[in-house]
Order: C-alpha cells, then sequence, then structure tokens
C-alpha cells in the first residue's frame, strides 16, 4: 500500500511540476466562467441553462479527456524514455504496483479536478437561478434543476412477438413461405401488430395505462409531467397536429385532467404538465389522446408516452452525473497507460486518441453496421466493397459493442434535460467503464509492463 | 542598443505600422469597393472575436461551418433546439457574407424550429429569433442583400401575416403590441418620431431605429407611396422590409445577386401581396367586447392598391399572367366596390363603378349572371346582388340569417362608432330584404314570414338582451346611440317568440 501511495505521490508530484494541474484548472475555469459569456440562448432562463449546462459539461469532459489522455501517456511513456523508470523498479515495488500507482494517482487527479470545475459549475447555476424572475425559477425548478424519473406503458415487445411467432406459423401450414424470406414475413406481421399498439387513426382517440409501481404513493399529490412523441401519416400544411388530452379516470381517481385542443408538431417531444391527483389506487395514470386531424398519428412504442416525475433534488443528480464523467475519466487513464506500456509516447498518444476519436465517431460505425456496408450506395467497384465489408462490418460491429459500454450513459444530456441519474446507473456505469472495459485495459497494460525490458535502447536515450 | 531599447524600439514600431495599417485597411476597402473589386464589401460593424475569425481562418472558414452545419443539424433532429441555435450563431459568424446561410438560418428558426413548441409565447420567441437573426446581424453584414431583405419580409408577409400557423393571431397580437409600444399610439406621429422632443419621444424614436432597425423617413415615404398602411399589423413591415431592399439594390446596382431581375421581382412581389390584404384585413378594428383581434378593411388604400395592379401588368413580361393579373384586378374592383358601399361610402363606391364599366366594359360584375355587364346594372343593384349571390337558392331560413347577419354587424358598428359602416349595412338589408321579396310572392313558402321592420327589432332586441346579448357596456352605447331607454329592453329574445307561430303558416 505504502508502495502504491508513493507512486501516486509521484504523480501528482510531476502533474505539479509541470504546472500541468494549474493550467488544466484555469482552462476549467475558464470554460465554466467564459462559456456563458460566448454561448447564445434562446432568452429563456430553460433554455440558457441547458445550453450552460450542455456545453459546459461537454467542454470539461473534452478538456479533461484529452489531458488524462495526454498525460497518462507521457507520465508512464516518458518515465521508460527517461530512464527514470529504470530506478523506479530498482525499488521494492512490483510493476503492477507502479501501473496501479500511476492511474490511481491520474483519477485522483481528475476527481480533483472535476470536483473544482464541477463545484463552480454548480455555484454558477445557482447563483444564476436566484436572478431569475419568480415565475422563470419556477420553471427552471421543475423542469430543469431537478432528477425526474420516467414511467412507461408496460412493454408489450413480448407479446408482439408472441403473436408474430403464432400467425406465421398459422401462415406456414396454409402456404409455402421461402426460407429466405422467414424473416421478412415475420417483421412485417411484427409491424403490423405494433400498428395496433402505436397507431390512433383519424377522429379517434387511444388509452394508454402506466403504473408508477413503488413511487406511486409519494406521488399522490405530486403534479406530473406527460412526455409525448408521435408521428404523423402526412404532412400537414401548418406542420403541426391538433390534439386534446386526458389524464384520470374517475371514480377512480381523485379529479380529471383534460387539455385544450393543443398544437403540436410531429417527431418532436413534448412536455405537458400535469396537475395533482390523477393516478388511481393502483398508482395507473390513465391517459388518453384524442386524434382531431384527417391524418392517423403514431406513438411510437419505446419513448411515444412517457410520466416523468420528480425523484429527487439536482445536487445529488449533477453529483451522480459528474461520477459518470469520472468513469469516462478512469478508463482513458487505463486506455493512455496501457498503451504507454508498450509504445513510446507520441506513438502511445497517437494510438490513445484514435481510439477516443473511433469511441466518438460511433454514430459512423453504427450507420455503417445498419447498412451492412461501408458504401451502400457504390455504384462501381462493388467486389471490392463487398469484400472490404466482409472485414470491417464485424470488426466495427465488434468496435460498436465495446464503445457502447461506455457510451450508453449520457449524463450531460440527462442533466441538461432534469433526468434522474440513479445510483443504479452510476454503479452500472462504474462496473461497465471502469472495471470491465478498464480492466480489460488495465490488465494488458500491467501484463505488457511486466514483461517489457526496460533497459534496452530507448529513443531519447 | 541594448536588448531592451531594441524591443522597446521594435513595440513602437509594431504599434505604429498596426495603427498604419489600420488607416489603409478603410481606404482598401473603399477602394475595392468603388472599384467593384469584389462582390462583397469588406466586414464593418464586426465585433472582435467575428473579424478574428474571418481572418485568421481563412478558406477553413468553410470547412469548419459545414462540419457545424452537419452537426447543427443532427442537434435538430435531436430537438436539442438551444444547442443547434448556437451553432447557427458560429456558422453564421464563419461566414457573414454568405446570404443564404443566414436566410437558411433564420427561416429554419421562424418555421421549422418555432412549430416544434407546444406554447405560442415559447413560438413567438423563435419567430423573433429567426427575424432578429436577419434584421440584426444578417443586415448589418450584408446591408444591400436583396435576398435578406426578400426573406425578412416574408418572414413578416407569410409567417406573422398568413394563418398557417396556430399561432399566427397570437404572433400578430404579439407584433401590435410592440408596436403600439413604438409608436405610441394606433399610427405614427412622424413629426415626434423624426424630430422627438420630450423624453417619451426620444424613447421611442430610439427603439423604433435600435430595436427594429427601422427608419422614420423611409416609413413615412412608404406610408405616402403605398399607405396609409396600419403599421401594427405584420404586412406594413413586411412592405418596410422589401421597399428597403429595393431602395438599397437600386444604391447598389452591382451587389443584387446572380439574377438581379428575379431577385427584385421577388421583393416587388411581396409589396404587391401585402397591399392586396392591407386593404382587405389592414385595419385592426379596436373591440373593446370582443378577446382578441378583429380586422377591417383599409379602405383608404384602395387607390393606390388599383395603381399597384396596374404597376403589375405593365411590369409582367409573361403574357400568360398579364391575364391572370387583369382578372385578379376585376375581382379587386368588384370586391372594392362593395367594401366602399358597405362602408356607406357611396361616392367613392359610384366612381369605383364607374371606373371598372370603363376598364372591363365587356366582362360581367356578377358570377353566374351572363348578362350582369356594368352598364346593365346600377350600383345598388350591384350591392344587393352580391349579397344575392350569398341568398340565392337558399332557403328562406338561411336568408333571414344572412339578414340578420347585415343588421347584426351594422349594429355592432353602431356600438364602435363606425356609424357610416352600420348605415351602409343597414340599407344594404333593407335592399336586400326587397330585392328578396320582390322575386318571392308572398303566398309561397320561400317568402319570408317577417316584415323588415320586426326583423330589425328582433335583432335588436336579440342584441339588447341582458341575459345572452352584448356585453353590458356595448349594450348600454347601443342604447344611447338609439335612445333606447334601458326598463324597456325585453327580457327575452323575440325571435323564438315570432318565429314559432308563423313557420306553420300554409303555402
Amino acid at each position: 500500500m505504502q508502495q502504491l501511495f508513493a507512486i501516486i505521490v509521484l504523480t501528482w508530484k510531476a502533474a505539479l511540476r509541470f504546472r500541468l494541474f494549474l493550467v488544466i484548472t484555469a482552462l476549467l475555469l475558464l470554460a465554466v466562467i467564459g462559456l456563458p459569456i460566448l454561448i447564445k440562448d434562446d432568452g429563456t432562463a430553460r433554455g440558457f441553462t441547458q445550453i450552460l449546462l450542455t456545453y459546459t459539461l461537454s467542454a470539461i469532459t473534452s478538456l479533461l479527456g484529452i489531458s488524462t489522455l495526454w498525460l497518462s501517456c507521457g507520465t508512464l511513456a516518458r518515465d521508460i524514455e527517461e530512464c527514470q523508470m529504470q530506478v523506479v523498479v530498482t525499488k521494492p515495488i512490483a510493476r503492477w504496483q507502479i501501473w496501479m500507482g500511476k492511474w490511481l494517482g491520474l483519477i485522483s487527479l481528475n476527481a480533483v479536478l472535476l470536483v473544482i470545475s464541477g463545484g463552480c459549475l454548480y455555484g454558477l447555476l445557482l447563483w444564476r437561478a436566484t436572478k431569475l424572475p419568480a415565475e422563470e425559477q419556477t420553471v427552471l425548478h421543475n423542469q430543469v434543476l431537478v432528477a425526474r424519473s420516467s414511467a412507461k406503458p408496460d412493454d408489450v415487445s413480448a407479446k408482439i412477438e408472441a403473436y408474430a411467432t403464432q400467425v406465421l406459423n398459422e401462415r406456414l401450414k396454409q402456404t409455402q413461405i421461402t426460407k429466405a424470406d422467414l424473416p421478412e414475413v415475420k417483421r412485417q406481421i411484427e409491424e403490423q401488430a405494433k400498428a395496433e399498439y402505436q397507431l390512433v387513426a383519424p377522429g379517434t382517440g387511444k388509452v394508454w395505462r402506466i403504473k408508477l409501481g413503488a413511487a406511486a404513493k409519494s406521488l399522490e399529490n405530486e403534479p406530473l409531467q406527460l412526455r409525448i412523441k408521435f408521428n404523423s401519416a402526412q404532412k400537414s400544411p401548418s406542420g403541426t397536429f391538433v390534439a386534446v388530452l386526458q389524464a384520470g379516470d374517475p371514480p377512480s381517481t381523485k379529479s380529471i385532467w383534460r387539455s385544450e385542443p393543443m398544437s403540436l408538431a410531429p417527431d418532436t417531444f413534448h412536455e405537458i404538465d400535469l396537475p395533482a391527483g390523477l393516478l388511481d389506487t393502483n398508482g395507473v395514470l390513465t391517459v388518453a389522446f384524442g386524434n382531431l386531424n384527417s391524418s392517423a398519428l403514431l406513438f411510437p412504442l419505446d419513448d411515444g408516452m412517457e410520466v416523468l416525475y420528480r425523484d429527487g433534488g439536482f445536487g445529488m443528480n449533477f453529483a451522480r452525473g459528474l461520477g459518470i464523467i469520472f468513469c469516462w475519466m478512469a478508463l482513458l487513464a487505463a486506455v493512455g497507460l496501457a498503451s504507454a506500456s508498450f509504445l513510446s509516447f507520441p506513438v502511445a498518444a497517437f494510438l490513445s486518441l484514435s481510439i477516443l476519436i473511433m469511441a466518438l465517431s460511433s454514430g459512423t460505425l453504427a450507420n455503417v453496421v445498419s447498412d451492412g456496408s461501408i458504401d451502400a450506395s457504390a455504384q462501381s467497384d462493388k467486389t471490392t466493397i463487398a469484400v472490404l465489408d466482409t472485414v470491417i462490418i464485424p470488426v466495427f460491429r465488434v468496435a460498436l459493442r465495446v464503445i457502447n459500454f461506455a457510451r450508453d450513459f449520457s449524463p450531460i444530456d440527462s442533466l441538461s434535460t432534469g433526468r434522474s441519474i440513479t445510483w443504479l446507473e452510476l454503479g452500472k456505469a462504474f462496473a461497465q467503464i471502469v472495471l470491465l472495459l478498464g480492466g480489460c485495459f488495465a490488465v494488458f497494460g500491467i501484463f505488457v509492463f511486466n514483461r517489457r525490458e526496460l533497459a534496452t535502447a530507448q529513443g531519447q536515450s | 542598443m541594448s536588448g531592451r531599447l531594441k524591443k522597446i524600439v521594435l513595440l513602437i514600431l509594431a504599434a505604429v505600422l498596426i495603427t498604419g495599417v489600420g488607416t489603409l485597411q478603410k481606404s482598401l476597402n473603399h477602394d475595392r469597393d468603388t472599384l467593384g473589386l469584389t462582390h462583397v464589401e469588406g466586414l464593418t460593424n464586426a465585433p472582435p472575436i467575428l473579424a478574428f475569425t474571418t481572418v485568421a481562418l481563412g478558406g477553413f472558414r468553410g470547412l469548419i461551418s459545414n462540419l457545424l452545419w452537419t452537426r447543427a443539424t443532427q442537434l435538430q433532429e435531436d430537438d436539442k433546439f438551444f444547442e443547434m441555435a448556437q451553432l447557427s450563431d458560429w456558422i453564421t459568424k464563419l461566414e457573414p457574407h454568405f446570404s443564404q446561410v443566414w436566410v437558411h438560418q433564420g427561416w429554419n428558426m421562424a418555421y421549422n424550429i418555432s412549430v416544434k413548441f407546444k406554447d405560442f409565447p415559447d413560438r413567438w420567441r423563435w419567430v423573433q429569433n429567426g427575424i432578429e437573426l436577419l434584421r440584426d446581424e444578417g443586415l448589418k453584414y450584408n446591408p444591400d442583400d436583396v435576398l435578406i431583405h426578400r426573406e425578412l419580409a416574408w418572414f413578416f408577409q407569410h409567417k406573422m401575416g398568413a394563418n398557417l400557423d396556430d399561432a399566427s393571431m397570437y404572433y400578430k397580437e404579439q407584433w401590435r403590441t410592440n408596436m403600439q409600444e413604438v409608436l405610441g399610439g394606433k399610427a405614427p406621429n412622424y413629426e415626434a418620431l423624426l424630430h422627438p422632443k420630450t423624453a417619451d419621444e426620444i424613447s421611442r424614436a430610439r427603439l423604433l431605429r435600435e430595436k427594429y432597425k427601422m427608419d422614420p423617413e423611409l416609413m413615412q415615404q412608404i406610408d405616402e407611396e403605398y399607405g396609409p398602411l396600419e403599421w401594427r399589423l405584420p404586412e406594413a413591415s413586411a412592405i418596410y422590409w422589401a421597399a428597403e431592399g429595393l431602395r438599397r439594390a437600386a444604391q447598389n446596382p452591382d451587389r443584387i445577386g446572380t439574377s438581379p431581375t428575379e431577385d427584385l421581382i421577388v421583393l416587388r412581389r411581396v409589396i404587391y401581396q401585402c397591399m392586396q390584404l392591407s386593404w382587405q384585413r389592414g385595419r385592426i378594428e379596436d373591440n373593446p367586447y370582443v378577446e382578441g383581434m378583429q380586422f377591417g378593411p383599409n379602405l383608404d388604400m384602395i387607390p393606390k392598391v388599383n395603381d399597384t395592379y396596374l404597376k403589375m401588368y405593365d411590369e409582367e413580361k409573361d403574357p400568360s399572367q398579364k391575364d391572370g393579373i387583369l382578372k385578379a384586378h376585376r375581382n379587386f374592383l368588384r370586391q372594392a366596390i362593395y367594401s366602399l358601399y358597405v362602408y356607406n361610402r357611396m361616392s367613392e363606391a359610384a366612381k369605383w363603378y364607374k371606373y371598372l364599366g370603363e376598364k372591363y366594359p365587356d366582362k360581367t360584375i356578377i358570377d353566374g349572371d351572363l348578362n350582369s355587364f356594368p352598364r346593365n346594372l346600377t350600383l345598388d343593384q350591384y350591392a344587393v346582388a352580391c349579397v344575392q349571390e350569398d341568398i340565392n337558392d337558399l332557403s328562406k331560413d338561411r336568408v333571414q340569417t344572412i339578414l340578420e347577419g347585415l343588421l347584426t354587424t351594422s349594429y355592432m358598428s353602431f356600438v364602435l362608432d363606425q356609424d357610416d359602416r352600420a348605415q351602409g349595412l343597414r340599407m344594404l338589408a333593407q335592399k336586400a330584404w326587397q330585392k328578396y321579396m320582390s322575386g318571392v310572392p308572398a303566398e309561397r313558402a320561400g317568402a319570408l314570414d317577417i316584415s323588415f321592420k320586426d326583423l330589425d327589432v328582433t335583432v335588436r332586441n336579440r342584441l339588447l338582451n341582458p341575459t345572452n346579448g352584448l356585453p353590458p357596456e356595448a349594450a348600454a352605447v347601443l342604447r344611447t346611440k338609439l335612445n333606447i331607454p334601458a326598463e324597456k329592453t325585453p327580457p327575452t329574445a323575440p325571435r323564438e317568440q315570432s318565429a314559432a307561430p308563423q313557420s306553420n303558416k300554409a303555402p
């Protein structure tokens, strides 16, 4: 433990000696204080806070991420290149302890920097919130500076799957379907079944029953928010559709709420405030939607209808959000150290940054994987592309899965939209990002570093 | 020379050179402008950060703005409008002379993003953002750009003026409030705006120039040329920005763009279309008894709208379009005459009726009547026929409803101090009743069961009914104007009392 602590201290000393700590702290504070001056918003407190949170947290994450990669590559690779490592390893310390010590030193450095910048941002947000008019403050404290959980209607995918299988089997008994056509036929049956749950025909309505589970009891007298999104079968000249909503189901609920006809745009999320007292005795919220248009509207199963409710304050949510960012930094530190364990500083830095860029390009990877080709629109040389696809697509698929382990979490998005980041989510992030992914890099790094012959001629010696 | 002295000398030299370059740059910009060496003006009025990015990034600006554009599109798809607006701001700053960038971003905010919000105040904010982007930023760096002027005018004409967006009435109300604050009343007092004396006048003149970027002198010219306009309505602003674009284009003909004729025609069309709309509903009726805005025709604009049609006709090069303009002109005259008649502006109605007859002697003026040439009808017959068009082939109940509607509007006009209109509508109702009854024998089922006098009393009593009639204040005004004592107001609507027994009359 003493050895480990000694390496942590040495890493800190190096960061302070090279004034890295001070420079990064200054840059982070500049981002936190300077960005609000540069950024433009829509003039509302909500808009400003959302954009401030998004941009500032993104800037903090980027700055810390790049500096962590750089520092982690430098701290090990340069120690080896400048032969200081040869001296260190002669001491009574195992190489895994050196590696882990450096990693812990880096993540503790990150932790301090995150606390400083996060604390400043939090303070700035609260300070600015006090300057707002009372009405804006209410919106801010109810919808943005808050932690809201959500409840959705019951998942019907299993029902759809069972129905599709049953219908398919019946069809197979009646007609012959080739093996190649089977998946497509099944997909079409599933889509038809989905439409039953998703579609609201013109001039009709649809009812959803959303169970709020254990949270229902504490929400009896609390206002809720409905988050809806629909797609339309046809375009409307005005770009919007007229809709009415109703929530509550007397006599099982204390009251009922009906909206005025609303002008709602398709393909976008709408948050609608609901008063308290709309849950029934089983903690179920009944929502009815009336389609007053001549076009059918479709509520996607996954995010078409959702109820949001307050389940905590912004402070702890913000801290958990920073916790997930911290997990990312821990992973980046492990990536940098693992690269530096067998490469020279410039090459390790290049490799680490390449991995980071690849992770940030997961959208492109996902597109390639979903298209099934690196150039689906290729007009010529299709053979070469097909050959390349056979290699690249599986590689991209695996890479995407690995990257998604770390990118499954979106703390910045959650914080800026007032969504709750639960302890469970933070724990899952720690397990997936730090223990699993970081652990893999650490095992690889320690293994390579352990076997590396440090006394061979180095580039700069 | 010691090192320190050398450094000081070099610093002074640098300062002198930078100052010299600064002075020379102005002269160079002026020369390249006057010699026509560049299509775009040198960047002026730019904040330091914008001036720096345009110079320092050079050709890379395009690349960066492309990347930002891609990102902004993605953010918009993800409903992250606030972040997207920030990127739009950076894109326009990277490409300050690329007018399409301004136009696209402004349009995106005013049209695409605004409707994503369910609350009208939020929508209005984004419409304003789009307008401000073009007016306050785009035109600052591209003051002569026709495209930006055209788009700005279009936002006023179409986004705010037309009724496509469910929130369009809200936009109009907000704009009325804003402009009323600037004008200090219903119409602009140009003397006060041009030569403000009191603190209030100075403040309003500054607001007009600095916030709304409007020049009162140009407003006055536009009013004289096209008006009188109702500046509290968005169409007046649309005309203003189109006229300003035309003025700028006339001053800088080399900066109009790649298709100058087309660009200028587009600006002129905005003016023509807005003028047509302005005479039809270019007046705000201040009705304290009704929630929301009510519009009326701006009849004073009729001569200028007429001139506009003639100008449009002369400017149009396409023969097929010319016929369309003439047809539209004829329809305009028909509507204008009817409106003047309804508003009891008989001499003007007669003048324009004569003009219609001279201009289009061989065209019928009543739909479906092949003999309705202007020479065959008097003005009265034409006005009644306009109502008749609505009541022909209808049931007597529907006819009665239309006549009641005319009388109700007539009484409401009395309440709102529009006595001429009230008189005109009443006269029209009477003539329509006479005309209808003269065509139907009294013993026929189609004949009305009620005399005009009784119909008039029925409508009046219904309006004065305290339970479901006009608001008490409006009813009081009507009583005063008609010299009816309050206590004589009947408690119930007499229409039900009288209509029921008469409906059983045998054919």
